[in-house]
Protein backbone atom coordinates (compact mmCIF):
# COMPACT_ATOMS: atom_id res chain seq x y z
CA UNK A 1 0.00 0.00 0.00
CA UNK A 2 1.15 3.44 -0.98
CA UNK A 3 2.07 6.67 1.09
CA UNK A 4 -0.31 8.09 -0.96
CA UNK A 5 -3.38 5.96 -0.04
CA UNK A 6 -2.10 5.89 3.59
CA UNK A 7 -2.63 9.79 3.75
CA UNK A 8 -6.14 9.31 1.48
CA UNK A 9 -7.69 7.12 4.44
CA UNK A 10 -6.54 9.35 7.20
CA UNK A 11 -7.71 12.63 5.57
CA UNK A 12 -11.08 10.88 4.54
CA UNK A 13 -11.06 9.14 8.14
CA UNK A 14 -10.80 12.47 9.50
CA UNK A 15 -13.56 14.01 6.99
CA UNK A 16 -15.86 11.07 8.35
CA UNK A 17 -15.47 12.51 12.06
CA UNK A 18 -16.10 16.08 10.67
CA UNK A 19 -19.04 15.25 8.86
CA UNK A 20 -20.73 13.00 11.95
CA UNK A 21 -19.83 16.43 14.11
CA UNK A 22 -21.22 18.22 11.97
CA UNK A 23 -24.74 16.66 11.49
CA UNK A 24 -24.54 14.73 14.57
CA UNK A 25 -24.53 18.27 16.47
CA UNK A 26 -27.01 19.82 13.81
CA UNK A 27 -29.62 17.10 14.43
CA UNK A 28 -29.35 17.06 18.10
CA UNK A 29 -29.18 20.91 19.08
CA UNK A 30 -32.56 21.26 16.80
CA UNK A 31 -34.69 18.48 18.38
CA UNK A 32 -33.15 18.42 22.35
CA UNK A 33 -35.86 16.26 23.79
CA UNK A 34 -34.38 12.74 25.70
CA UNK A 35 -33.48 10.58 22.79
CA UNK A 36 -29.61 10.66 20.76
CA UNK A 37 -31.36 11.52 17.25
CA UNK A 38 -28.23 12.61 16.14
CA UNK A 39 -26.31 9.72 16.21
CA UNK A 40 -28.91 7.75 15.07
CA UNK A 41 -29.25 9.34 12.05
CA UNK A 42 -25.14 9.59 11.49
CA UNK A 43 -25.22 5.61 12.13
CA UNK A 44 -28.00 4.72 9.47
CA UNK A 45 -26.87 6.91 7.05
CA UNK A 46 -23.59 5.47 7.39
CA UNK A 47 -25.30 1.69 7.06
CA UNK A 48 -27.17 3.09 4.09
CA UNK A 49 -23.82 4.32 2.26
CA UNK A 50 -22.07 1.46 3.46
CA UNK A 51 -24.68 -1.27 2.05
CA UNK A 52 -25.03 0.52 -1.52
CA UNK A 53 -20.91 0.77 -1.38
CA UNK A 54 -20.90 -3.52 -1.01
CA UNK A 55 -24.23 -3.70 -3.12
CA UNK A 56 -22.29 -1.70 -6.26
CA UNK A 57 -19.15 -4.27 -5.77
CA UNK A 58 -16.96 -1.42 -5.13
CA UNK A 59 -13.80 -3.13 -4.27
CA UNK A 60 -9.85 -2.63 -3.87
CA UNK A 61 -8.37 0.53 -3.10
CA UNK A 62 -12.08 2.55 -3.34
CA UNK A 63 -13.90 0.52 -1.04
CA UNK A 64 -10.98 1.12 1.68
CA UNK A 65 -11.31 4.88 0.89
CA UNK A 66 -14.59 5.32 0.83
CA UNK A 67 -15.88 2.33 2.98
CA UNK A 68 -13.17 1.62 5.72
CA UNK A 69 -12.14 5.42 6.04
CA UNK A 70 -14.64 7.72 5.33
CA UNK A 71 -17.71 5.84 6.56
CA UNK A 72 -15.40 4.35 9.36
CA UNK A 73 -14.73 7.66 10.53
CA UNK A 74 -17.93 8.86 9.84
CA UNK A 75 -20.09 5.85 12.03
CA UNK A 76 -19.84 5.81 15.65
CA UNK A 77 -20.57 2.54 17.73
CA UNK A 78 -18.72 4.07 20.73
CA UNK A 79 -21.29 7.12 20.90
CA UNK A 80 -23.97 5.12 20.76
CA UNK A 81 -22.91 2.94 23.63
CA UNK A 82 -21.76 5.95 25.74
CA UNK A 83 -25.44 7.22 25.46
CA UNK A 84 -27.08 4.37 26.35
CA UNK A 85 -24.43 4.56 29.36
CA UNK A 86 -26.03 7.86 29.93
CA UNK A 87 -29.51 7.14 29.54
CA UNK A 88 -29.58 4.07 31.73
CA UNK A 89 -27.50 6.42 34.08
CA UNK A 90 -30.60 9.11 34.19
CA UNK A 91 -32.70 6.15 34.92
CA UNK A 92 -34.41 6.32 31.10
CA UNK A 93 -35.38 2.52 30.51
CA UNK A 94 -37.59 2.57 28.19
CA UNK A 95 -35.45 4.85 25.68
CA UNK A 96 -33.07 3.10 26.64
CA UNK A 97 -34.27 0.12 25.71
CA UNK A 98 -35.50 1.73 22.17
CA UNK A 99 -32.02 3.47 21.18
CA UNK A 100 -30.48 -0.52 21.49
CA UNK A 101 -33.22 -1.81 19.59
CA UNK A 102 -34.56 0.47 17.32
CA UNK A 103 -31.02 1.37 16.20
CA UNK A 104 -30.13 -2.25 15.64
CA UNK A 105 -33.23 -3.11 13.83
CA UNK A 106 -33.13 0.45 11.69
CA UNK A 107 -29.53 -0.34 11.14
CA UNK A 108 -29.91 -4.03 9.20
CA UNK A 109 -33.01 -2.14 7.60
CA UNK A 110 -30.46 0.56 6.07
CA UNK A 111 -27.58 -1.45 5.44
CA UNK A 112 -30.26 -3.77 3.36
CA UNK A 113 -31.69 -0.99 1.19
CA UNK A 114 -28.58 0.15 0.71
CA UNK A 115 -27.03 -2.85 -0.89
CA UNK A 116 -30.17 -3.55 -2.54
CA UNK A 117 -30.58 -0.47 -4.65
CA UNK A 118 -26.32 -0.58 -4.78
CA UNK A 119 -26.94 -4.01 -7.10
CA UNK A 120 -29.31 -1.85 -9.29
CA UNK A 121 -26.35 0.42 -10.20
CA UNK B 1 -16.51 39.11 60.61
CA UNK B 2 -20.30 39.73 59.53
CA UNK B 3 -21.09 42.10 56.35
CA UNK B 4 -23.19 42.55 53.26
CA UNK B 5 -21.49 41.57 50.29
CA UNK B 6 -22.05 41.37 46.85
CA UNK B 7 -22.28 37.72 44.74
CA UNK B 8 -21.65 38.09 41.25
CA UNK B 9 -22.61 35.15 38.87
CA UNK B 10 -21.34 34.84 35.47
CA UNK B 11 -23.24 32.12 33.12
CA UNK B 12 -21.34 31.54 29.70
CA UNK B 13 -20.25 28.57 27.80
CA UNK B 14 -17.30 27.03 28.48
CA UNK B 15 -15.61 27.07 25.09
CA UNK B 16 -16.07 30.67 25.22
CA UNK B 17 -12.62 32.69 24.63
CA UNK B 18 -11.51 36.29 25.74
CA UNK B 19 -8.57 37.13 24.42
CA UNK B 20 -7.24 34.38 23.28
CA UNK B 21 -8.01 32.72 26.29
CA UNK B 22 -11.08 30.87 27.74
CA UNK B 23 -13.22 32.88 29.74
CA UNK B 24 -13.42 30.76 32.45
CA UNK B 25 -9.96 30.80 32.69
CA UNK B 26 -9.45 34.65 32.62
CA UNK B 27 -12.54 35.24 34.68
CA UNK B 28 -10.70 33.17 37.45
CA UNK B 29 -7.70 34.62 37.36
CA UNK B 30 -9.40 38.07 37.78
CA UNK B 31 -10.97 36.95 41.04
CA UNK B 32 -8.13 35.98 42.42
CA UNK B 33 -6.27 39.18 41.27
CA UNK B 34 -8.88 40.93 43.14
CA UNK B 35 -8.36 38.88 46.38
CA UNK B 36 -12.14 38.05 46.41
CA UNK B 37 -12.79 36.24 49.75
CA UNK B 38 -14.11 33.05 47.85
CA UNK B 39 -14.67 31.82 44.28
CA UNK B 40 -15.41 28.84 42.39
CA UNK B 41 -16.27 27.58 38.98
CA UNK B 42 -19.14 25.47 38.32
CA UNK B 43 -19.30 22.71 35.33
CA UNK B 44 -23.40 22.29 34.25
CA UNK B 45 -24.30 19.50 33.01
CA UNK B 46 -26.77 20.58 30.16
CA UNK B 47 -28.19 24.12 29.39
CA UNK B 48 -28.42 26.81 27.09
CA UNK B 49 -27.94 30.81 26.77
CA UNK B 50 -28.36 33.65 24.20
CA UNK B 51 -28.14 31.58 21.05
CA UNK B 52 -30.51 28.91 22.34
CA UNK B 53 -27.87 26.25 21.13
CA UNK B 54 -28.27 22.82 23.32
CA UNK B 55 -25.75 21.58 25.19
CA UNK B 56 -25.93 18.71 27.04
CA UNK B 57 -23.41 15.80 28.49
CA UNK B 58 -26.14 13.47 27.64
CA UNK B 59 -25.11 13.73 24.07
CA UNK B 60 -21.04 13.53 22.73
CA UNK B 61 -21.51 16.40 19.79
CA UNK B 62 -23.42 18.26 22.09
CA UNK B 63 -21.13 18.21 25.16
CA UNK B 64 -17.81 19.90 23.94
CA UNK B 65 -18.89 23.63 25.13
CA UNK B 66 -20.98 23.28 28.55
CA UNK B 67 -22.40 25.59 30.19
CA UNK B 68 -20.20 27.06 33.57
CA UNK B 69 -21.56 29.67 36.29
CA UNK B 70 -18.61 31.20 38.00
CA UNK B 71 -19.33 32.93 41.22
CA UNK B 72 -17.57 35.55 43.35
CA UNK B 73 -17.88 36.71 46.79
CA UNK B 74 -16.74 39.51 48.92
CA UNK B 75 -17.05 43.37 50.13
CA UNK B 76 -19.28 45.81 47.92
CA UNK B 77 -16.21 48.21 46.95
CA UNK B 78 -14.23 44.73 45.58
CA UNK B 79 -16.94 43.48 43.63
CA UNK B 80 -18.25 46.83 41.72
CA UNK B 81 -15.38 47.63 40.41
CA UNK B 82 -14.66 44.17 38.96
CA UNK B 83 -17.81 43.14 37.74
CA UNK B 84 -17.61 46.81 35.63
CA UNK B 85 -14.23 46.13 34.27
CA UNK B 86 -15.24 42.56 33.13
CA UNK B 87 -18.47 43.27 31.68
CA UNK B 88 -16.78 43.38 28.61
CA UNK B 89 -15.43 40.59 28.25
CA UNK B 90 -18.70 38.42 29.01
CA UNK B 91 -19.83 38.06 25.30
CA UNK B 92 -23.18 35.90 25.16
CA UNK B 93 -22.94 35.59 28.45
CA UNK B 94 -24.92 36.63 30.92
CA UNK B 95 -23.46 38.62 34.93
CA UNK B 96 -25.56 39.20 37.42
CA UNK B 97 -25.37 40.78 41.10
CA UNK B 98 -26.83 39.55 44.04
CA UNK B 99 -26.92 41.29 47.45
CA UNK B 100 -26.15 38.90 50.31
CA UNK B 101 -24.54 38.88 53.65
CA UNK B 102 -21.08 37.17 54.13
CA UNK B 103 -20.33 35.39 57.48
CA UNK B 104 -16.18 34.55 57.88
CA UNK B 105 -14.33 33.89 61.16
CA UNK B 106 -16.33 33.58 64.26
CA UNK B 107 -20.13 33.19 63.96
CA UNK B 108 -21.83 35.17 66.04
CA UNK B 109 -25.66 34.92 65.77
CA UNK B 110 -27.23 36.75 62.39
CA UNK B 111 -30.62 38.49 63.32
CA UNK B 112 -32.78 37.78 59.57
CA UNK B 113 -35.93 39.50 59.18
CA UNK B 114 -38.57 36.58 58.46
CA UNK B 115 -41.58 38.45 56.49
CA UNK B 116 -44.56 36.83 55.60
CA UNK B 117 -43.65 33.79 52.88
CA UNK B 118 -40.14 34.20 52.81
CA UNK B 119 -37.17 32.19 53.28
CA UNK B 120 -33.45 32.17 53.48
CA UNK B 121 -30.22 31.05 51.30
CA UNK B 122 -27.50 29.90 52.54
CA UNK B 123 -23.99 29.28 50.86
CA UNK B 124 -21.15 27.34 52.71
CA UNK B 125 -18.27 27.46 51.03
CA UNK B 126 -15.13 25.17 51.91
CA UNK B 127 -12.58 22.34 49.86
CA UNK B 128 -13.87 19.59 48.60
CA UNK B 129 -12.30 16.74 50.90
CA UNK B 130 -12.03 19.20 54.07
CA UNK B 131 -12.60 17.52 57.03
CA UNK B 132 -14.60 18.70 60.14
CA UNK B 133 -14.54 16.71 63.61
CA UNK B 134 -12.70 13.89 61.68
CA UNK B 135 -15.16 13.08 59.24
CA UNK B 136 -16.28 14.58 55.66
CA UNK B 137 -17.29 18.45 55.86
CA UNK B 138 -19.78 18.12 53.24
CA UNK B 139 -21.97 15.00 54.14
CA UNK B 140 -21.53 16.55 57.94
CA UNK B 141 -22.63 19.84 56.83
CA UNK B 142 -25.47 18.79 55.31
CA UNK B 143 -26.67 16.13 58.14
CA UNK B 144 -26.57 19.15 60.22
CA UNK B 145 -28.82 21.14 57.85
CA UNK B 146 -31.17 18.87 58.16
CA UNK B 147 -31.45 18.31 61.69
CA UNK B 148 -32.02 21.76 61.93
CA UNK B 149 -35.13 21.54 59.38
CA UNK B 150 -33.73 23.44 56.80
CA UNK B 151 -35.96 22.90 53.57
CA UNK B 152 -33.20 21.20 51.42
CA UNK B 153 -29.25 21.10 50.92
CA UNK B 154 -27.04 20.48 47.34
CA UNK B 155 -23.57 19.94 47.48
CA UNK B 156 -21.68 21.43 44.23
CA UNK B 157 -18.08 20.40 43.26
CA UNK B 158 -16.41 23.38 41.65
CA UNK B 159 -13.57 22.69 39.09
CA UNK B 160 -11.56 26.38 39.91
CA UNK B 161 -11.68 28.77 42.28
CA UNK B 162 -10.26 29.81 45.69
CA UNK B 163 -10.25 28.12 48.56
CA UNK B 164 -9.76 30.22 52.38
CA UNK B 165 -7.31 32.26 49.88
CA UNK B 166 -5.71 29.58 48.04
CA UNK B 167 -6.23 29.51 44.06
CA UNK B 168 -7.23 25.48 43.51
CA UNK B 169 -8.02 24.37 40.12
CA UNK B 170 -9.23 20.41 39.45
CA UNK B 171 -6.09 18.62 37.47
CA UNK B 172 -7.00 15.19 35.25
CA UNK B 173 -4.51 13.51 37.36
CA UNK B 174 -5.18 14.38 40.93
CA UNK B 175 -7.17 13.58 43.81
CA UNK B 176 -8.34 17.34 43.61
CA UNK B 177 -9.13 16.91 47.41
CA UNK B 178 -8.35 20.87 47.96
CA UNK B 179 -11.01 22.16 44.69
CA UNK B 180 -13.39 24.68 45.82
CA UNK B 181 -17.33 22.87 46.53
CA UNK B 182 -19.97 24.70 47.96
CA UNK B 183 -23.57 23.62 50.14
CA UNK B 184 -26.49 25.71 49.22
CA UNK B 185 -29.34 25.26 51.38
CA UNK B 186 -32.69 26.51 51.92
CA UNK B 187 -35.17 27.03 54.54
CA UNK B 188 -36.84 29.15 56.74
CA UNK B 189 -35.03 31.86 58.00
CA UNK B 190 -35.33 30.40 61.77
CA UNK B 191 -33.80 26.94 61.05
CA UNK B 192 -31.53 28.63 58.94
CA UNK B 193 -30.35 30.45 62.12
CA UNK B 194 -29.85 27.78 64.30
CA UNK B 195 -27.97 25.71 61.65
CA UNK B 196 -25.50 28.47 61.39
CA UNK B 197 -24.91 28.77 65.32
CA UNK B 198 -23.78 25.02 65.45
CA UNK B 199 -21.94 25.41 61.97
CA UNK B 200 -20.20 28.06 63.25
CA UNK B 201 -18.86 25.96 66.19
CA UNK B 202 -18.23 23.33 63.96
CA UNK B 203 -16.45 24.17 61.13
CA UNK B 204 -12.37 25.38 61.17
CA UNK B 205 -12.91 28.45 58.78
CA UNK B 206 -16.54 29.15 58.00
CA UNK B 207 -17.26 31.11 54.62
CA UNK B 208 -20.89 31.50 54.58
CA UNK B 209 -23.34 34.04 52.73
CA UNK B 210 -27.07 34.27 53.45
CA UNK B 211 -28.97 35.23 50.69
CA UNK B 212 -33.46 36.54 50.87
CA UNK B 213 -35.28 33.91 48.87
CA UNK B 214 -38.98 32.92 48.27
CA UNK B 215 -39.55 29.51 48.43
CA UNK B 216 -42.72 28.82 45.72
CA UNK B 217 -43.29 25.12 45.65
CA UNK B 218 -42.14 21.83 47.77
CA UNK B 219 -43.10 18.22 46.60
CA UNK B 220 -46.25 20.03 44.14
CA UNK B 221 -47.23 22.02 47.22
CA UNK B 222 -47.31 25.41 46.13
CA UNK B 223 -45.99 27.77 49.37
CA UNK B 224 -46.24 31.64 47.93
CA UNK B 225 -47.34 32.48 44.93
CA UNK B 226 -44.35 33.85 41.85
CA UNK B 227 -43.73 37.19 42.72
CA UNK B 228 -44.04 39.86 39.92
CA UNK B 229 -41.18 42.55 39.33
CA UNK B 230 -40.77 45.47 37.04
CA UNK B 231 -38.48 44.61 34.42
CA UNK B 232 -35.82 47.94 34.91
CA UNK B 233 -34.76 48.86 38.76
CA UNK B 234 -35.74 52.42 40.08
CA UNK B 235 -31.79 53.22 38.30
CA UNK B 236 -33.42 52.03 35.21
CA UNK B 237 -30.95 48.90 35.25
CA UNK B 238 -32.19 45.30 34.22
CA UNK B 239 -33.47 43.19 36.97
CA UNK B 240 -33.53 39.37 36.09
CA UNK B 241 -35.28 36.85 38.17
CA UNK B 242 -33.47 33.58 39.03
CA UNK B 243 -35.90 30.20 38.98
CA UNK B 244 -34.34 27.43 41.02
CA UNK B 245 -35.57 23.88 41.09
CA UNK B 246 -34.29 21.46 43.41
CA UNK B 247 -34.91 17.63 42.32
CA UNK B 248 -33.33 14.46 42.61
CA UNK B 249 -31.84 12.63 39.33
CA UNK B 250 -34.57 10.27 39.28
CA UNK B 251 -37.62 13.08 39.43
CA UNK B 252 -39.42 11.92 36.28
CA UNK B 253 -41.86 14.36 34.33
CA UNK B 254 -43.69 12.56 31.13
CA UNK B 255 -41.95 9.41 31.75
CA UNK B 256 -38.17 11.31 31.35
CA UNK B 257 -35.76 12.65 33.93
CA UNK B 258 -37.73 16.07 34.69
CA UNK B 259 -34.46 18.27 34.34
CA UNK B 260 -34.16 17.30 30.73
CA UNK B 261 -38.01 17.87 30.08
CA UNK B 262 -37.81 21.32 31.90
CA UNK B 263 -34.98 22.60 29.59
CA UNK B 264 -36.41 21.05 26.81
CA UNK B 265 -39.54 22.90 27.48
CA UNK B 266 -38.03 26.08 28.61
CA UNK B 267 -35.94 26.12 25.19
CA UNK B 268 -38.95 25.82 23.25
CA UNK B 269 -40.26 28.94 24.76
CA UNK B 270 -37.14 31.39 23.88
CA UNK B 271 -36.19 31.31 27.72
CA UNK B 272 -33.24 34.00 28.26
CA UNK B 273 -30.94 30.89 29.66
CA UNK B 274 -31.22 27.63 31.67
CA UNK B 275 -28.51 26.26 33.56
CA UNK B 276 -28.53 22.38 34.92
CA UNK B 277 -25.98 21.41 37.67
CA UNK B 278 -25.72 18.16 39.02
CA UNK B 279 -25.04 18.02 42.79
CA UNK B 280 -22.82 15.04 44.37
CA UNK B 281 -24.96 14.83 47.72
CA UNK B 282 -28.01 16.81 49.13
CA UNK B 283 -31.85 15.89 49.86
CA UNK B 284 -34.77 18.32 50.12
CA UNK B 285 -37.78 18.01 52.52
CA UNK B 286 -37.72 14.66 54.34
CA UNK B 287 -36.29 12.47 52.09
CA UNK B 288 -33.07 11.00 53.05
CA UNK B 289 -29.49 12.32 51.58
CA UNK B 290 -28.73 11.10 48.49
CA UNK B 291 -25.87 10.99 45.96
CA UNK B 292 -23.89 7.84 43.73
CA UNK B 293 -23.47 4.90 44.76
CA UNK B 294 -20.59 2.32 43.41
CA UNK B 295 -21.60 -0.23 40.73
CA UNK B 296 -25.18 0.90 40.44
CA UNK B 297 -26.13 2.44 36.60
CA UNK B 298 -29.12 4.77 37.73
CA UNK B 299 -27.76 7.40 39.27
CA UNK B 300 -29.45 9.18 42.31
CA UNK B 301 -27.45 12.62 42.46
CA UNK B 302 -29.46 15.95 43.34
CA UNK B 303 -29.92 17.98 40.76
CA UNK B 304 -30.11 21.85 40.43
CA UNK B 305 -31.82 23.49 37.30
CA UNK B 306 -31.37 27.31 36.62
CA UNK B 307 -33.64 29.53 35.06
CA UNK B 308 -32.64 33.15 34.31
CA UNK B 309 -34.55 35.63 32.51
CA UNK B 310 -36.43 39.10 32.86
CA UNK B 311 -39.17 39.29 35.32
CA UNK B 312 -41.89 39.76 32.56
CA UNK B 313 -40.24 36.84 30.78
CA UNK B 314 -40.08 34.61 33.87
CA UNK B 315 -44.01 35.18 34.77
CA UNK B 316 -44.71 33.90 31.14
CA UNK B 317 -42.52 31.16 31.75
CA UNK B 318 -44.17 29.95 35.06
CA UNK B 319 -46.61 27.76 33.69
CA UNK B 320 -43.83 25.61 32.42
CA UNK B 321 -41.80 25.01 36.05
CA UNK B 322 -45.25 25.29 37.65
CA UNK B 323 -46.48 22.14 35.44
CA UNK B 324 -42.63 20.54 35.54
CA UNK B 325 -42.59 20.65 39.46
CA UNK B 326 -46.66 19.49 40.29
CA UNK B 327 -45.25 16.33 42.15
CA UNK B 328 -41.95 16.91 43.22
CA UNK B 329 -38.95 19.37 44.13
CA UNK B 330 -38.33 22.54 45.40
CA UNK B 331 -38.87 25.81 43.54
CA UNK B 332 -37.04 28.68 44.89
CA UNK B 333 -37.44 32.61 43.07
CA UNK B 334 -35.28 35.85 43.86
CA UNK B 335 -34.37 38.63 42.13
CA UNK B 336 -30.75 39.33 40.66
CA UNK B 337 -29.42 42.40 39.18
CA UNK B 338 -27.94 43.64 36.54
CA UNK B 339 -25.67 46.64 38.25
CA UNK B 340 -25.23 46.50 42.23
Amino acid sequence: MGVALWIGVAGLGGLGALLRFALDGAIGSRLGGEFPWGTLAVNLSGSFVLGLLAGAAVEGDALLLAGTATIGGYTTFSTWMLETHRLGEDGDRFVLAANVAGSLVAGLLAAFAGHEIGRLL
Amino acid sequence: MNEDCLKVSAYFGERDMHGGRFLADHLLDEFERAALQTSILLRGTEGFGAKHRLQTQRFLSLSEDLPVLAIGVDARERVEPLVERLRGSLGDGLFTVERARMVTGRVGPVDLPDALGDATKLTVYCGRAERVLGQPALPAIVDLLQRHGVAGATVLVGVDGVVHGIRQRARFFSRNANVPAMVVAVGSSESIEQAIAKLGSVLDRPLLTLERVRVLKRDGEQLAPLDEHPDEDAQRARVWQKVMVYAGEQARLDGHPLYVELVRRLRRAHAAGATVLRGTWGYHGDHAPHGDRLLSLGRRVPVVTILVDRPSAVRALWPIVDEATSATGLVTSELVYERS
